[in-house]
């Protein structure tokens, strides 16, 4: 279930990756790379310069068994949270 | 008596490289890297100039585009200019982090006279109809 904006920036993601800059598939290999660091039931945010990584990243992650938490837009990027779930 | 196990099939993509265009090659290597993150197995079978695209002596010198080419020179500045990444090491995360095979079709590779040990990432040489087989329950298949 999707998060409101307060409660993801009182999230204290256990890893944070940095695609900004990237573009597809940049955002997405990252964050497959990265979400083995993240133990199970923690959180990974993902950052982003591209609007689409947000549904990329739901995709991805109702894909393949994470829980998109929701995003966050900030100046010229996005903050994406995924909870790892298994 | 039988003995039948229900294992859940996994989704599976094929993709038959035929051409060695890097522009059609930066193309596959999205979709395969992308399927691979998204927990699909991908089968990639390179044909003539797929193999020769996939030499190591030619992968990185390679410029050969197969469309627009009066627009080469500006493409290649602006992808420059965005800093991303070539078609192989694309296609080499992607390899790295999920599960993607690549074969050499072994006729072609006998056309340009090499072996695996002469290809980037190729896992074997296969001859068609083992591949066919291969992905036969492909849910997506390519061609490129």
């Amino acid at each position: 279930m999707s998060m409101s904006p307060d409660e993801l920036k009182n999230l204290k993601p256990d890893k944070v990756v940095d695609a900004r800059g990237t573009s597809c598939p940049g955002p997405l290999l990252e964050a497959k790379r990265n979400i083995g660091q993240v133990p199970v039931g923690g959180v990974m945010e993902v950052l982003s310069s591209d609007a689409t990584t947000v549904r990329n990243l739901q995709a991805w992650a109702k894909k393949v068994g994470h829980e998109y938490l929701g995003h966050i837009e900030e100046a010229g990027y996005y903050r994406i949270f995924v909870r790892r779930k298994k | 008596m039988s003995i039948y196990r229900c294992v859940p099939m996994a989704d599976k993509m094929a993709i038959v490289v035929f051409s060695g265009s890097v522009d059609r090659l930066l193309g596959m290597s999205i979709l395969a890297s992308s399927a691979a993150a998204m927990d699909w197995e991908v089968d990639i079978f390179l044909q003539l100039w797929g193999v020769y695209a996939f030499k190591k002596d030619v992968m990185k010198e390679n410029m050969n585009f197969s469309e627009f080419e009066e627009l080469k020179d500006a493409v290649v500045k602006r992808i420059q200019e965005l800093n991303f990444p070539m078609w192989y090491d694309i296609l080499k995360q992607g390899k790295e982090t999920g599960n993607i095979h690549i074969y050499a079709c072994s006729t072609a590779a006998k056309a340009w006279n090499v072996t695996k040990d002469d290809l980037e990432m190729v896992d074997d040489l296969m001859e068609a109809g083992e591949f066919i087989e291969k992905v036969r329950d492909a849910k997506l298949s390519f061609f490129i």
